[in-house]
Parts: structure tokens; C-alpha cells; sequence
């Protein structure tokens, strides 16, 4: 974005010259008219403005399925959500399961970007198959790895087969693994999007750098903890800030491999919302999901800040 | 100057185009895309073969196909109409809501005909009244009035024999642990479920992996209770879930799976295991209603099924069977607004329930509910014996009460020992409070 977008701005005094126009509306020609971005403010006013405005309103009403219209009931929502512990245990899940798949992600993406950074025929092909699960269906991936890990499904058989005794382990139905399992399925998932963009990385940094770090005798190791990655800032930061705030507003994969279960352990807060949301209440669910925006927005302010601050070395 | 009076313009454009969509959000009519109602008399009964070519209806449903599947396509060949099938995935009545509630909706959709999934439908809004409807005097009489009102309205059509909750037993098993006659009462029933596990059996299939089957044994429990009025009190606030003899049938489930009456893998297992389980003899008696059924039958035919499987009702005291309506039984038809597409809405239910019911039940090994259509030979005894069951019965929690709230959710929590009995009441009961304060109920 940011490298295209200047673009229009060089060639259109250019054009405007060439036409000889008088020098007022070569003027004008110079600067983008502010209408210009009416339709892009439209968008973004409508789309993203006023729902998120609505989220604070709707917070305060007591809009449901059950009745026309709503009236204000100032901040009783938010009182009964604090009070009753599901909200707070439904976001406890979300934080977990958000780090566990930032973590996962981009550690196997960063491992993935390494192994595969030759342009070999071999590593081309390799980059394209880790890529695949990014393009896959989410809801698709749940159903697939729920068929994949119950008790009698694949994966069991092929331990079994391994181990050569019968394997049943209900690899999600366990209140405290399911969480893991389900995170490494999401990490699975989009560790392709994180290698790519590792690898981008890599394979942009400055080669006199690394030159100068051979001639000093650094070994591979040294070269990439000490240079190649703190060069990889911009790219981590990125890929942390997308992997925890986008996990954060997880929904789709979870719901189809466990559906918040069992016994509610891997409820993401965007389930419970679904949830609340289906059961009619609807101002309730507002709530909930105001309470996310705001979770999103204190972890990410610090987390990016901090991660923006490491890439002021570069 | 310039630049400032461009960024105050944009400012006051956004002001004003926010306040604009807030103010017309906040004073209309957010559920309802057609008004409320009045203009009822717009949409008529035709025949149920009248030519509706040119027409285009959607129907809503779940992912399962079925029998409507055909009703469908002979609709479309009688009559000219184009209907499009709109396939919600699970958890179908969230998803269909959740699609209502944002003005997006079908113009027929199966649905639960219980008051508490037609008031979260907000049915004098959204749906079609269907008291005139013309089929309804050949209707079973038993059936024509178990469900299906809110407020003594009528909004959804009862298509087929409702749900049951009730006991699936392996004839086997009950055979191969001396169990010769059913039980008359759920300590009864405890008692063969003893004499099976005592012998090397299981004795129940539970499918917590699915979570709601999990309600059945609990609701079963508080038949009598039911018919007593629980959920008049329930309703009124004057009965919590946390009072007995709720928290008490909570707690013998417990009982039960703390006992180890139940399958091995009761958390895990889905419905298809659960159904497998029973066919296959590796549990005696399965909980269920009458998806069960349904499911074996995609599978089985009538004669396999009743040579393998019987089924009994039981309550607390008794053998009182407890209905529960499901998605399958009821068909709504929703008031779009459009008078030709609501008069083709109900068009095809009266196909449905007249002209084309006796195929629709053939193929579907379903009971007739219409009084003059004999059921047909591909009806198991079983589905007999669950629709004979409907003379002896009370409206489940569903049927009964105001809201229904995630029960099964919080019980599948008890089966992995994240909640007690006595929490799974208290949170199902907050839950009830809030949903029937959200509804302007007296008492919360």
C-alpha cells in the first residue's frame, strides 16, 4: 500500500503539463480535492464507524428478539456480565488461546521461513504446501480436525499403529488440553501467512550487513540472533500484532472443531457472544462484544508499542 | 483556509451521517422487515396446486435433507413456483435468528413449533397467523393443538407427529440381563440399569459429546411435576431452577453417570455414536427423542429397526411421555411483506399437509397426523408407539416455559465434573431470569 499509493501523485502534474492547462487547474490538478475521499470516508463511516458507535450505544439498552424498539437501562448490562462469571472465564479462554496461537504461529512460521529461504525447486514446492492451509476454509479446517482427533479417528489410528496398541485418547475432551489442541490447529492453519511473511524479511535484508557479518567470522547462529533477527523487526511486529489480535476475534475454527466445548473450555469470547446473540439477547451480546473491543485495545496498544519501539534500531 | 473548511465540511457530513443512522436505527424497527402485521388479510389461501409460475419463495432449514426435499420439487412441478432452499448450518434455530433479527429472512422455515422458539422468533412481528389455515380441520385432534401458539395464535404449522422424549432400549440386551417388562417408573429403570451394569453391561448411552441430549434424563424427571404446573412457576418466577424438583432431577443425573451406568466415553460421544452404540448392543437404553429415530432410519428400514429397538416412556412417578416439538415437526411461514410470496408460503403448506401429504409421510416413515391418511408400512412400530404415547403427555421445558435457556450446555459441564448440580441450576436459572426479563415477564 504504502509504496502505490504516491504513485498518481507523480504523474499527474506530468499529464496536466502536457495539455497546457492554465495555471489554476494545473494547481488544482496538483493536490487531491478532499471530495475525492468521500467515497472511501462513506465507506469507512458506515462500515466500520458507525457499527463500532452503535456497540457503545447498543451497550446500554436492553435491545432484544423479544420485543419492538429499546430503552436505555444505563450500565445494568455491564453490572449482571461482571457479576455472572462467564464473561470473564469466556476471556480468560480468548487471552490464553490468543497467545498460545501467536506464539505457535509464529514460531513455526519463523522455523518455516528458515528452512524453506533457499530458492531451491524443492523449497518452492515445500512453500506452496505450507501456504495451502492459509487458503483452506476455516469452518472446513474445524470439521476436518474434529474428524481427525476423536477417539477413533486418524490420528489415534496412526499412533496406534506406531505404537502397535490400541489409542483412544479424546484429544478434545479434555477441559485443560483441548485449549492446546485447538490453538495448534488455529497456528496450523495460519503459520503459512507467517512464514511468507518472515521470509519477505529475510530475503530483503541489506547484504552488506550480512557480508560484513561473515567477514567478522560470525557462524550462522550468531548472524541470526545478533543480525538477521532484530533486521526481522518490522516483520515480527506484523506478524504478532495480526496473530494475537486476530486470534483474539477467533471464532470460526474453534466453533467447528469444538463448538466452545467441553464443558466450555475452549469458549472463545466470540462464541459466547454467538451464543448470547442466538439466545435473543442481543444487548447483552453488544456488551460482550464491546467488552472485547476494549480487551483487543488495551492488550494491542501496548504489545505494538513496545514491538514499533524495537524496530526504532533499525 | 482551505483545507480546514474541507476538513470541518467532512466533519459535519460524518457528524450528520452517523447522527442519521443512529436515529434511524434507534426509533425503528430493528427485528421486523415488514411491520407489524394488519396487512394479514393481504396474503390469501389458494388451492394447493393454484398456478404460482413466476413466483420465487425461499425455504429455510437445516442441513439435513428429508422428506420436504420432495415435497419441494412436486410443489415447483404442480404449481410453476420456483423454491429455493436456504441451508442454515448447526446450531440451526441461532443461526435462523440471528439471520431474523438482521431483517434477513426466509419466507418458510422449519421450525420448532414450541412458545418459547416462536417468542424468540418474535412471532406477532415476523410471522404469518395461521388460524384459518384449511387443513386443519382433518387433523388429529390429539396433535392439531399441542403446539404451536403464542398468545392463543397460531403461527406454525405442525407437519408431522412431534417429538417425544423417551427411553430407546436394545430388545437384545434387555433380553440377554432377563429384563422381560418395562419399567413403570424411573427408580424402575434404575433398577434394570443396575441389573445390566451388575451383569457386565451399560446400561445407558449418553452423548455428551453433542451436549444436548444431555437435558433428556433431567426433563424427563419432572413430568408429573410439569403437569402439577412447574413451568406456570418456573415462568412466574415463583419456581427456580435451583428449587426442587429441578435441582433434584439434576442431581440423580448425576447419580447416574457417577454411578457408572453410562457409556465410557459419555463426554465424547456424538449422537450418530450414541445411535450406533444402541443399534450395535453396546448399551441397553439411549435417552432420546425422536431425532434418534430419525437418524436410524436413514439407515435402517422399519422392519430392521423394530426387530432390534422398543421404546417406553417414563417419567418420575410414571410412564408420562414429555414432548418436545422439534425443527422437523413445525413449518412457519414469515411475513415478508410481499402478499403473492406470503399467499405462495402458505400455498405450499397446504400442499404440503393436503394433496401431497400422503407421499410426504411415505417417504419419511413419519406417523399421519391427518385423521383420514393411513400411516404408511414404512412407519417402524416404534415411531406407533411414540406417537401413541402423545395421549399420556406434557409439554417439555421448551413447550412450556418462556425461554429456553442453554440447560444442556451447563449439564455438559457437570458430565466433566466443571460444575455441580448445584451450579448448573444457578446458571440455567440466571440465564431463564434474563432471558425472561429481556422479554418483559413478571417476576424478574
Amino acid at each position: 500500500m504504502a509504496t502505490t499509493a504516491p504513485a498518481p501523485a507523480r504523474t499527474a502534474p506530468a499529464a496536466a503539463g502536457r495539455a497546457a492547462a492554465p495555471a489554476a487547474r494545473r494547481r488544482r490538478a496538483v493536490s487531491y480535492p478532499s471530495w475525492m475521499l468521500w467515497p472511501a470516508f462513506a465507506a469507512l463511516l458506515v462500515f466500520f464507524l458507525v457499527p463500532t458507535l452503535l456497540n457503545f450505544v447498543y451497550a446500554f439498552t436492553d435491545w432484544s428478539a423479544f420485543k419492538q424498539g429499546f430503552g436505555f437501562v444505563g450500565t445494568q448490562n455491564f453490572q449482571r456480565l461482571f457479576a455472572d462469571g462467564s464473561l470473564l472465564s469466556s476471556l480468560r479462554v480468548t487471552l490464553v488461546w490468543a497467545l498460545l496461537v501467536a506464539l505457535l504461529q509464529n514460531g513455526l512460521g519463523f522455523v518455516l521461513a528458515l528452512l524453506l529461504e533457499g530458492d531451491t525447486r524443492v523449497n518452492r514446492g515445500a512453500r506452496i504446501v505450507f501456504f495451502l492451509p492459509v487458503l483452506l476454509s476455516p469452518l472446513a479446517v474445524g470439521y476436518v480436525f474434529q474428524a481427525l482427533l476423536r477417539p477413533d479417528g486418524a490420528l489415534n489410528g496412526v499412533l496406534g499403529a506406531l505404537t502397535g496398541s490400541d489409542v483412544s485418547i479424546a484429544w478434545l475432551g479434555s477441559t485443560t488440553w483441548t485449549i492446546v489442541v485447538v490453538s495448534v490447529v488455529q497456528a496450523w492453519k495460519w503459520m503459512g501467512l507467517s512464514m511468507l511473511i518472515f521470509m519477505a524479511g529475510l530475503k530483503t535484508m541489506p547484504t552488506d550487513v550480512l557480508e560484513a557479518a561473515r567477514i567478522d567470522g560470525a557462524s550462522w547462529w550468531r548472524t541470526l540472533w545478533s543480525v538477521r533477527f532484530p533486521l526481522l523487526a518490522p516483520a515480527v511486529t506484523f506478524n504478532v500484532a495480526t496473530a494475537l489480535l486476530g486470534s483474539m476475534n477467533g471464532f470460526d475454527t474453534a466453533t467447528a472443531l469444538t463448538n466452545g466445548g467441553p464443558a466450555r473450555s475452549t469458549e472463545l469470547l466470540n462464541i459466547f457472544i454467538f451464543r448470547t446473540f442466538g439466545q435473543g439477547l442481543y444487548a447483552q451480546a453488544t456488551t460482550m462484544s464491546l467488552v472485547l473491543f476494549l480487551t483487543v485495545v488495551i492488550v494491542a496498544l501496548p504489545v505494538i508499542l513496545y514491538l514499533r519501539r524495537r524496530e526504532n534500531v533499525l | 483556509m482551505r483545507a480546514t473548511r474541507s476538513a470541518r465540511t467532512l466533519a459535519v457530513a460524518a457528524a450528520a451521517g452517523a447522527a442519521l443512522l443512529l436515529t434511524s436505527c434507534a426509533g425503528g424497527d430493528l427485528t421486523s422487515s415488514s411491520g407489524d402485521g394488519g396487512d394479514d388479510a393481504a396474503s390469501t389461501w389458494n388451492d394447493a396446486t393454484a398456478d404460482l409460475s413466476g413466483v420465487t419463495i425461499t425455504f429455510g432449514g437445516g442441513t439435513a435433507g428429508g422428506p420436504l426435499d420432495g415435497a419441494i420439487e412436486a410443489f415447483q412441478e404442480e404449481t410453476g413456483a420456483t423454491i429455493k432452499r436456504v441451508t442454515y448450518p448447526d446450531p440451526y434455530e441461532q443461526n435462523l435468528q440471528t439471520r431474523v433479527a438482521t431483517g434477513d429472512i426466509p419466507d418458510l422455515a422449519s421450525w420448532q413449533p414450541t412458545t418459547s422458539m416462536l417468542t424468540a422468533l418474535q412471532a406477532p412481528a415476523n410471522l404469518l397467523p395461521l388460524d384459518d389455515a384449511p387443513w386443519l380441520d382433518s387433523m388429529d385432534p390429539a396433535v392439531r393443538d399441542i403446539a404451536g401458539f403464542v398468545d392463543d395464535t397460531r403461527y406454525a404449522a405442525i407437519v408431522s407427529s412431534p417429538s417425544v422424549m423417551g427411553v430407546y432400549y436394545n430388545k437384545a440386551v434387555f433380553e440377554q440381563y432377563g429384563i422381560t417388562e418395562l419399567p413403570q417408573t424411573w427408580d424402575e429403570m434404575l433398577e434394570d440399569a443396575r441389573t445390566i451394569q451388575a451383569g457386565g453391561g451399560t446400561a445407558f448411552v449418553e452423548a455428551g459429546g453433542a451436549q444436548w441430549p444431555t437435558q433428556w434424563a433431567v426433563q424427563m424427571q419432572l413430568a408429573e411435576a410439569a403437569q402439577d404446573g412447574l413451568w406456570d412457576e418456573v415462568n412466574a418466577g415463583e419456581t427456580a431452577f435451583t428449587d426442587s424438583p429441578i435441582i433434584d432431577a439434576i442431581t440423580t443425573y448425576q447419580g447416574m453417570v457417577d454411578e457408572g451406568l453410562y457409556n465410557a466415553d459419555l463426554r465424547t460421544a456424538t449422537f450418530e455414536d450414541q445411535s450406533a452404540h444402541l443399534f450395535a448392543g453396546e448399551g441397553a437404553m439411549a435417552l432420546q427423542v425422536n431425532a434418534l429415530l430419525e437418524q436410524l432410519l436413514t439407515q435402517y428400514d422399519a422392519q430392521e429397526i423394530d426387530d432390534t429397538l422398543g421404546w417406553f416412556p417414563i417419567s418420575a412417578e410414571g410412564t408420562v411421555a414429555t414432548t418436545i416439538p422439534d425443527n422437523k415437526n413445525g413449518i412457519v411461514a414469515f411475513k415478508t411483506g410481499d402478499a403473492e410470496r406470503e399467499a405462495a408460503a402458505k400455498q405450499f403448506l397446504t400442499f404440503l399437509m393436503t394433496d401431497y401429504y400422503p407421499t410426504y409421510i411415505e417417504d419419511g416413515g413419519l406417523v399421519s397426523i391427518v385423521t383420514d391418511v393411513p400411516n404408511p408400512d414404512t412407519v417402524p412400530q416404534l415411531a406407533q408407539d411414540i406417537a401413541a404415547s402423545l395421549g399420556n403427555s406434557v409439554g417439555s421445558m421448551q413447550s412450556l416455559a418462556i425461554a429456553n435457556p442453554d440447560l444442556y450446555i451447563n449439564l455438559a459441564s457437570l458430565l466433566y465434573g466443571e460444575m455441580t448440580p448445584e451450579q448448573v441450576a444457578d446458571a440455567t436459572q440466571q440465564q431463564f431470569a434474563q432471558l425472561a426479563q429481556a422479554q418483559g415477564a413478571e417476576g424478574f
